[in-house]
């Protein structure tokens, strides 16, 4: 029972990280209709992005936690401007074949700028927050992250329902011609989700930086959970997509503890698969069914 | 025209015959790079075989390495642990790549795009797992060692010996896959691709054909992996890990998308490409997908279409000569032909039974009730039009009618049979045929082959088998080509038959939809606002068509249009919808003159 209460303290850290890198991949296919398949990349950016920030140029976390994730944003930004935006007269398929090649390139710019060498940060915190009863300590640093990220993703999900810009981009992608005739530029506001989109990625990376370590393996390590977030969420639920990552960082938790490591990554498929078989629609709906 | 059989025969088999040359022409190299060559030769079928799938069905596919292993590792142990004889087991290798595509295959009935990607990235990264801990038949991560191939009493041992082996088995499968993509299954996957709800209308069964789509292409990805196997000696889970997914789906799109030469280009050149950029090794998975990329970005066809725009010289002499053939054809296009009575034509239904019994239907959509109670009854040989402003429910109802949406409530009878329940696509065999009211034509397909899948006859297995006959002209294809030559003649587009479809002037294009409706010989066609945008000299022509059709071949009618005139002088009898429900009735010009229709559509008081 202790070990199962330790088991899902460690699982509400990764669950959070997972919640935070769903959410930006959520806010672009939601204002953009994009699935953006190289969003692991540019989580992996913002982590070595913290490394550069913290290791590097020797600043304090506060620098790393809000510049790192611009940088980010403005990169995203630039992808859809330069790269996306002319495909997308083409049709999505193209866009969403672009993604994967993007995503991989990124990675591979990265290894070799790097090498191999495995690089990795100081935790933000150190020292236990609190103990629980049953002797399991809650550490400062698991605390920051899960509350940290968890809190990044709410108050993503806030800005997007509430302001303006949240608006825009949902008409935009409901109606892209309506949104037009009301005055919303397209360019401006596809750039911007992305922008949006990529400040969430940073802000993963940062947060992914100190518990999962720094590699280019960590764009395949997230890209695949903020999928599998994304689905049991609903797809286009912000909401949901949070409750989603932490179900999945449970039972991948678990799944390792109790069975095996080949069982950890079986279990997120398996339940990608039986959620788009049983329940498309994921855990949240918003509005009408859609067809997956 | 046994001429223009050589040539298509010819056509066919060039890829195929590129193949083998490649892989004849590698034994002048030297050792290394008779081996690089053998891999190339099995990318070239990869990418080939990848055509169908990521090519035509336009399906994101990420599990070209796991299927590739399911080929790879099922011949191997086959061999090695039960000793069977290569080629059976190479069989066998090509029937589980069958099965494990049509099982990832059947999610595709229901997902698409993202979902389905994301579908097979859950099997290849499965097909690893499962790879990677059944250590006790594959050898787990340390892979497995597959004995050279053992066939006819020799031994495939020298690298000369392999490249050959590897080259007739690639030509071999890239000859099916060949006759496939040219034949008519490919082209129905491309009219799949342009439109689903017009591909549907001509008894297309999407779901079939993307499942068929993915089992043709698992199949020939088995077969690749079953022969590379015993060239590269040992096998392991990482010959077929993720990163082989991605690079084999960057062949078909780098390549060319739309024909076997893409995918072999693309396969060909990019397997290449790491062993031409080994001196910058480290770089060459970046150079690899920032080419992706940038073709994807500056060359959307894939380096075939580049290829075509440099020959632009070649194909612009091309096209002089068949504008040639078609001056010559054109003066006999301006006046149709008279409709021919032939054996062909339906036998007369009863003239007792209405060609079209709408009894008490409705429809909601939510809370909007759609269509009310509507009741309607086409006698066989009339034309019978339908107006109404928009939002009256008329497409609701032509879609209930053609089966592309159940009623709630009430009876629709086609020639006195009970039609709800029964699926769009069987429409076309109950003598039902439809266009729309947004164009819905084939646009990548030449004309005669939209009229020809008009025609019907499109069932998943029939457009496989009859695929090679297709590709080489046979005697199905030529009858088939006759009937859709007469429809289109009939239009009026007969000269203009080899054009793609999607090149055609709008007015052009409705008449093409009235050809490919009226291939099939239908007794009641459902024609949905055929005059919307069109000129008012291409509506004259439409006028006469339809009043030809109806006149000589007793075709019955229903036809929705907003251009009154043209309702007027067309229709023998007319209904006015006006929120859902049927509010007149009668003889065109009656009709109009009614204060509570002119109230209702013109806004008179």
């Amino acid at each position: 029972m202790v070990e199962i209460l330790d088991l899902l303290l460690g699982a509400l850290k990764i669950g959070a990280i997972y919640a935070l890198a769903a959410s930006g991949f959520v806010v672009i296919h939601k204002a953009t209709k994009t699935v953006n398949f190289a969003h692991g990349a540019f989580i992996m950016l913002g982590a070595y992005g913290a490394w550069a920030t913290l290791t590097l140029l020797k600043w304090p976390y506060w620098v790393a936690y809000t510049a790192v994730p611009i940088v980010v944003g403005a990169l995203a930004a630039l992808v859809e401007f330069v790269i996306l935006r002319p495909l997308r007269r083409a049709d999505l398929f193209s866009v969403l074949i672009a993604t994967v090649f993007l995503g991989v390139a990124m990675m591979e710019l990265i290894r070799i700028v790097y090498e191999v060498e495995l690089l990795s940060v100081p935790s933000v915190f150190s020292g236990v927050l609190a103990e629980l009863p049953g002797e399991i300590f809650l550490t400062k640093e698991t605390a920051w992250i899960g509350a940290g990220a968890i809190a990044c993703a709410v108050a993503a999900t806030l800005v997007f329902e509430r302001l303006t810009l949240g608006r825009g981009m949902k008409a935009m992608a409901s109606n892209y011609r309506g949104a037009q005739l009301c005055g919303y530029s397209v360019p401006v506001t596809y750039a911007l989700a992305w922008f949006f989109g990529g400040v969430l990625a940073g802000l993963a990376g940062v947060f992914a930086a100190p518990p999962m370590g720094i590699n280019p393996e960590l764009a395949t390590a997230l890209i695949v959970p903020a999928f599998v977030a994304a689905v049991i969420g609903g797809f286009d639920s912000l909401k949901g997509v949070i409750v989603g990552g932490i179900i999945l960082a449970i039972i991948e938790t678990l799944a390792a503890a109790y069975i095996s490591s080949a069982a950890k990554s079986a279990a997120s498929f398996v339940l990608v698969f039986l959620f788009l078989l049983i329940r498309p629609e994921g855990l949240f709906t918003e509005g009408t069914r859609r067809h997956a | 025209m046994p001429e223009s059989r050589l040539r298509h025969g010819r056509a066919v088999a060039a890829p195929a015959a590129a193949v083998l040359g490649v892989a004849i022409a590698g034994i002048a190299l030297d050792s290394y790079l008779q081996y690089v060559v053998g891999l190339c030769v099995v990318a070239i079928l990869v990418g080939a075989a990848l055509v169908p799938l990521v090519g035509l069905a336009r399906i994101v596919m990420l599990a070209t390495g796991a299927m590739m292993g399911i080929g790879a590792y099922a011949s191997s142990l086959l061999i090695t642990k039960l000793g069977v004889p290569f080629l059976a087991a190479l069989a066998v290798g090509a029937i589980a790549g069958a099965v494990a595509g049509f099982l990832l295959g059947l999610p595709a009935i229901r997902f698409r795009s993202h979902h389905l990607a994301m579908v097979t990235l859950v099997f290849q990264a499965l097909g690893i797992i499962v790879i990677r801990e059944w250590k006790t038949m594959t050898g787990g991560a340390e892979g497995m060692r597959v004995p050279p191939v053992v066939m006819l009493g020799y031994t495939f041992r020298s690298d000369e010996s392999n490249l050959v082996l590897l080259g007739i088995f690639a030509a071999a499968s890239v000859l099916v896959i060949t006759i496939l993509v040219r034949g008519s299954f490919g082209k129905v996957l491309r009219a799949i691709t342009a439109t689903e709800v017009g591909s549907t209308a001509f008894g297309v069964h999407l779901g079939a054909y993307k499942v068929a789509a993915f089992t043709v292409s698992c199949t020939f990805l088995a077969i690749a992996g079953a022969i590379l196997a015993p060239r590269i000696r040992i096998i392991d889970p990482d010959s077929f890990g993720i990163m082989q997914s991605i690079n084999a789906l960057a062949y078909p799109i780098v390549g060319g998308m739309t024909s076997v030469w893409g995918g072999l280009l693309g396969g060909g050149l990019l397997r290449a490409l790491p062993e031409a950029l080994r001196a910058f090794k480290d770089y060459a998975e970046l150079i690899y997908t920032a080419l992706a990329v940038l073709i994807i970005l500056v060359l959307p066809g894939g380096l075939v279409s580049g290829i075509e725009r440099i020959a632009g010289r070649v194909g612009a002499f091309r096209e002089a000569s068949l504008q040639e053939e078609s001056a010559a054809l054109s003066a006999h296009d301006r006046e149709p032909t008279v409709i021919r009575h032939d054996a062909a034509q339906p036998v007369a239904a009863k003239p007792s039974v209405p060609a079209l019994e709408v009894l008490g239907v409705s429809r909601s959509f939510g809370s909007l009730a759609a269509i009310v109670d509507v009741a309607l009854t086409v006698p066989a040989g009339s034309i019978h039009g339908l107006i109404g402003p928009n939002g009256a429910g008329k497409t609701t109802l032509f879609n209930i009618i053609s089966g592309f949406t159940e009623p709630d409530r009430g009876e629709v009878r086609l020639f006195g049979a009970e039609s709800v329940g029964i699926a769009a696509r069987s429409r076309l065999r109950m003598g039902v045929a439809r266009t729309f009211q947004h164009v819905a034509i084939y646009g990548d397909l030449s004309l005669l082959d939209n009229v020809m899948i008009g025609l019907g006859e499109n069932g998943v297995l029939q457009t496989i088998v009859g695929s090679a006959d297709d590709a080489l002209r046979g005697p199905r294809y030529r009858r088939r080509e006759d009937l859709a030559k007469a429809a289109l003649d009939i239009v009026g587009l007969h000269a203009r038959r080899a054009e793609r479809a999607g090149s055609l002037a709008l007015g052009d294009q409705r008449r093409l939809e009235v050809a490919r409706a009226i291939a099939s010989r239908p007794r009641l066609l459902l024609l949905d606002e055929p005059a919307s945008g069109v000129a008012i000299e291409e509506e004259r022509r439409l006028k006469d068509l339809l009043h030809r059709l109806n006149a000589e071949w007793s075709l019955t009618m229903l036809l929705i249009e907003h251009n009154i005139r043209f309702v007027v002088d067309c229709c023998v009898n007319l209904s006015v919808m006006h929120q859902g429900v049927l509010v007149a009735e009668g003889r065109p010009d009656e009709v109009i003159a009614r204060t509570d229709v002119q109230q209702i559509y013109f806004g008179k008081v």
